[in-house]
């Protein structure tokens, strides 16, 4: 037997923990639950649906509809189904949440962990730049990213990342300290292990799952910053996610006109999403940091 | 100790209801009793949109110029009714045999706000320094381009000469500055106008004005129509609609308009709430940007080459479905555009011959014949290689952008068309439409009774110059024949011979589409009904009451008598808040007294 068929056993047994671990925490599991139908409900849209109902020149439904059998959300504005833009909503907030989490926790997790690997000025260097992101107003920054770049999702993608990474810089960097701090990391060095080693093989391992919790957790800001964007009317105006559908409510005058189905579906998927995301991020940290473990 | 603490917290969470209760209570009427002029009404108008100047040289947005009209009188004005010529500043005017002399009477007793008579030698001052400046020229040159000679014999006589007969004699929308203070100002360009007092001549003053806050302005009582029936006319900011339809609601503001559709209807059974829908004279169109350039015809700006092809903006034309625009994002409260002049304006008004029909097929054959074949991605290549993906810009928050966008954005995708939508806000929409910046552009301008200025801005002249500065053009439109036209109606006195000019030159434009007139809004106001009675609309009946051809909306709002009477309000306001202050020290009398027996039980 082989040495890295051993650690991969060990591996996969801890996984198995994990989520035996996980399984317990009931918070946990039904935002794994709804968060599996939501992204399933978002896949399958194109599926299920008629891309045409979104085109404002193919719809010919009643404006503002409040509710009925036949849109079980009303319409909007210009008579498009509420529900399907909705719907189709998710599949925006999504994608913009996960790839705008992806690069800041990317970004974070690099910069973190290269300053508390090197240390010396590099780390100084390092540090000084997450400073200066952190102590940025991240939302009037995102703005004015937004602004000045292209319209469109990669550019509130780019928003939400360059300005969303330097608490995870700073969460990944800690845990490296105290993982490099341990003695097998000494031995490995004694060893003749080389930075990329000792990185690749020994500290990022130790580190992903506190990246990963941290990952889930920022998904949720994520997508409420996408929404936020949107709704500044900083986003693609022609593309339906949650935030420039209310954008769109509140500029065509919902609020005056009291037309609650236009404002709520997207406000709620916001919510929905989020929790999920949140819960399942909590029970993640609760089950890999035994700290955090409390009498059941 | 622990006693003491939560009696400490009681003192405050006391103070703090009173507060509360005394806060709100306290700031309306306060803000809405200043007591100047006869009754001290005060007019509270919503803006939603931004101001770019008080200075009337400069000033070409809506909100500028009203406000400009509202301190300024010009020549002469436009009736109510009918919107015929009647007395402004002058109030008689001859003509020579030949038409090209103009003689107008200024007559004794009208005053400027300082006191100072009103002279034919202000407004004498005020057309040289539009002669001579070509600053001063940037709003309203279009009236004093064809001017020879402009002079005041005596105080009362102005002696205008033109060049060539000028249709416009009657209907020159130049604010008439006093000589006196004007004459002071080196720098006309930098001039802000905004510092009270600001001399004027018109209904209402300038108090303060804070951008994007408020324009406050307070009654004229020397105007020569006689003062005004309010005492103070507030112009107060709102980022968008709805805040401002909330703010009606509550009673913070007495006066709205531009409302959408929506925000029309949703207001039909509110309490209070009287409803204005009048026939408008503005228009919104799709600026195709045909070829930006300076005046002497350098190109600027980085607008699509193809657009300078007349066959690619008339097959685009094609591809607007103007009357499921009007259907749609107006929710019917539009008339389908057609020409410049508004079907309000019936004599000018332009009925197409052969009308455009929305025709996506045509549009798609067009394309095909003029050389733009489709790309692997379905997106029509030109001749020279570049795709057709245009920019469409609009104002960022007016509803009819954003949602007109969306109805061009899938039409022209039809034809295979790429549309990027980029809204942003009204300073940085002007600066992208008169550098030039542009491929598609939204744009929206009101008409006067006189057809003259709103087809000037489709001149060659009208085109800025080298340095960005000194023009108004509206689409960049330089073509000799409209231009041709476009000098003929200026010369021509016979007003219904002038029309058919005029309509010659719709039809120019219609067919050269330097743009597409998608619609004519109706009018939406809304208005405080427990606080005034009545407006004077413009024009009589069916008309608007702001954004008129003068200022008889806010010069005749009449208030109601319950909000001229003496406040009840007022008093009994007095007496809560001593009656409030007289609580509050007791109580703290008392809780003090209170915590010194404490300490003192505590030391035993």
């Amino acid at each position: 037997m082989s040495g890295s068929s051993i650690v991969w056993r060990r591996r996969r047994s801890a996984a198995a923990g994990v989520w035996r671990e996980f399984r317990g925490n009931r918070g946990g599991l039904v935002g794994l639950v709804v968060l599996g139908a939501v992204v399933v409900l978002a896949l399958l849209v194109p599926l299920l649906t008629d891309e045409a109902g979104l085109d404002v020149t193919r719809v010919d439904a009643p404006l503002w509809a409040p509710p009925s059998a036949e849109h079980w959300l009303g319409t909007d504005n210009t008579g498009r189904d509420v529900l399907l833009l909705t719907w189709w909503g998710t599949r925006v907030s999504l994608v913009v949440g996960l790839a705008a989490t992806v690069l800041s926790v990317g970004i974070g997790s690099l910069i973190g962990v290269l300053a508390a690997h090197f240390g010396g000025w590099a780390s100084a260097t390092l540090l000084r730049v997450t400073d200066f992101f952190l102590v940025l107003p991240s939302l009037v920054l995102a703005i004015a990213l937004s602004t000045v770049l292209p319209r469109g999702l990669g550019t509130i993608v780019l928003a939400i990342g360059v300005t969303s990474w330097p608490s995870t810089a700073l969460l990944v960097r800690a845990q490296t300290l105290t993982i490099e701090g341990r003695p097998f990391i000494e031995r490995a060095r004694a060893l003749g292990g080389g930075h990329r080693h000792v990185i690749g093989r020994h500290v990022l391992p130790a580190v992903l799952p506190l990246v990963f919790v941290n990952t889930t957790l920022t998904v949720a800001s994520a997508i409420v910053a996408e929404s936020t964007l949107s709704f500044l009317g900083l986003g693609d105006p022609t593309r339906v996610s949650w935030g420039s559908m209310l954008h769109t409510a509140t500029v065509q005058g919902a609020v005056s006109k009291g037309a609650w189905w236009f404002l709520l579906p997207p406000g709620l998927g916001v919510v929905v999403v989020v929790l999920a995301f949140t819960s399942c991020g909590r029970a993640l940290e609760t089950v890999l940091d035994p700290r955090l473990r409390g009498e059941r | 100790m622990v006693t003491v603490r939560a009696r400490r917290w009681s003192l405050a969470a006391v103070v703090g209801v009173l507060g509360a209760v005394v806060a709100p209570a306290a700031t309306t009427p306060v803000a809405a009793a200043q007591p100047v002029g006869q009754q001290g009404v005060t007019l509270r108008v919503a803006l939603t949109r931004q101001v770019d100047s008080l200075n009337p040289f400069l000033s070409i947005t809506q909100v500028g110029t009203e406000v400009g009209r509202l301190m300024y009188d010009f020549l002469t004005a436009y009736d109510p009714k009918d919107q015929r010529p009647v007395e402004g500043l002058a109030n008689g005017w001859t003509t020579s045999d030949d038409d090209l002399t103009w003689t107008f009477t200024v007559p004794e007793g009208k005053k400027w706000s300082d006191g100072e008579e009103i002279t034919a030698e202000d407004v004498a001052f005020t057309y040289n320094l539009m002669l001579t400046n070509e600053v001063a020229r940037t709003a309203n040159g279009n009236f004093v381009a064809n001017f020879e000679s402009v002079t005041a014999p005596d105080p009362r006589t102005l002696v205008v000469r033109t060049k060539t007969p000028q249709a416009t004699m009657l209907a020159l929308d130049v604010p008439i500055v006093p000589e006196h203070v004007w004459a002071g100002v080196t720098d006309v360009e930098n001039h802000a106008n905004d510092q009270a007092p600001v001399v004027g001549s018109g209904p209402f003053l300038l108090a303060e004005h804070r951008p994007n806050e408020f324009i406050k302005l307070t009654a004229n009582p020397n105007y020569w129509r006689g003062a005004p029936k309010i005492s103070e006319l507030h112009f107060v900011s709102y980022k968008n609609l709805d805040a401002a339809v909330q703010a009606l609601g509550k009673g913070e503001v007495d006066l709205i308009n531009r409302l959408g559709p929506a925000q029309y209807d949703s207001l039909r059974d509110a309490d209070d709430i009287g409803l204005n829908k009048g026939r408008g004279s503005r228009f919104n169109e799709l600026v195709f940007n045909s070829g930006a350039a300076t005046s002497t015809g350098e190109p600027i700006g980085d607008g699509h080459p193809a657009l300078q092809d007349v066959r690619v903006r008339q097959a685009l034309a094609k591809a607007v479905d103007v009357d499921t625009i009007v259907e749609r994002v107006n929710g019917g409260y539009a008339e389908p555009g057609t020409g410049l002049m508004p079907p309000s304006n019936a004599r000018f008004h332009f009925t197409p011959a052969r009308p455009r029909t929305f025709d996506l097929d045509a549009a798609n054959a067009d394309l095909d014949a003029a050389g733009y074949a489709r790309g692997a991605d379905g997106i029509r290549v030109g001749p020279d290689g570049r795709a057709l993906n245009l920019r469409l810009v609009g104002h960022a928050n007016r509803a009819y952008d954003e949602q007109a966008a969306e109805f061009l954005k899938r039409s022209f995708a039809d034809v295979g068309v790429g549309v990027d939508v980029q809204l942003v806000d009204d300073n940085q929409l002007n600066d992208t439409s008169t550098s030039g910046a542009f491929d598609l552009l939204f744009s929206s301008w009101g008409t006067n009774p006189d057809p003259d200025f709103i087809l000037s801005l489709h001149t060659c002249a009208r085109r800025p110059n080298a340095a960005g500065t000194g023009g108004t053009t509206d689409t960049f439109f330089c073509d000799e024949t409209y231009d041709r036209l476009y000098a003929q109606q200026a010369t021509e006195v016979d007003q219904d011979a002038r029309a058919e000019i005029v309509k010659e030159m719709q039809q120019r434009f219609y067919d050269q589409v330097p743009a597409v007139i998608l619609g004519y809004d109706n009018v939406l106001e809304a208005y405080r009904e427990d606080r005034f009675a009545s407006f004077q609309v413009q024009p009589d009946p069916g008309g608007s009451i702001m954004e008129q051809n003068g200022v008889w909306g806010y010069y005749g709002a009449t208030p109601t008598d319950a909000a001229t009477a003496p406040r009840g309000t007022s008093t009994g306001l007095v007496v809560a808040v001593v009656a409030g202050v007289v609580i509050v020290l007791a109580g703290g009398a008392w809780l003090i007294g209170r915590r010194r027996r404490a300490t003192a039980e505590d030391r035993e």
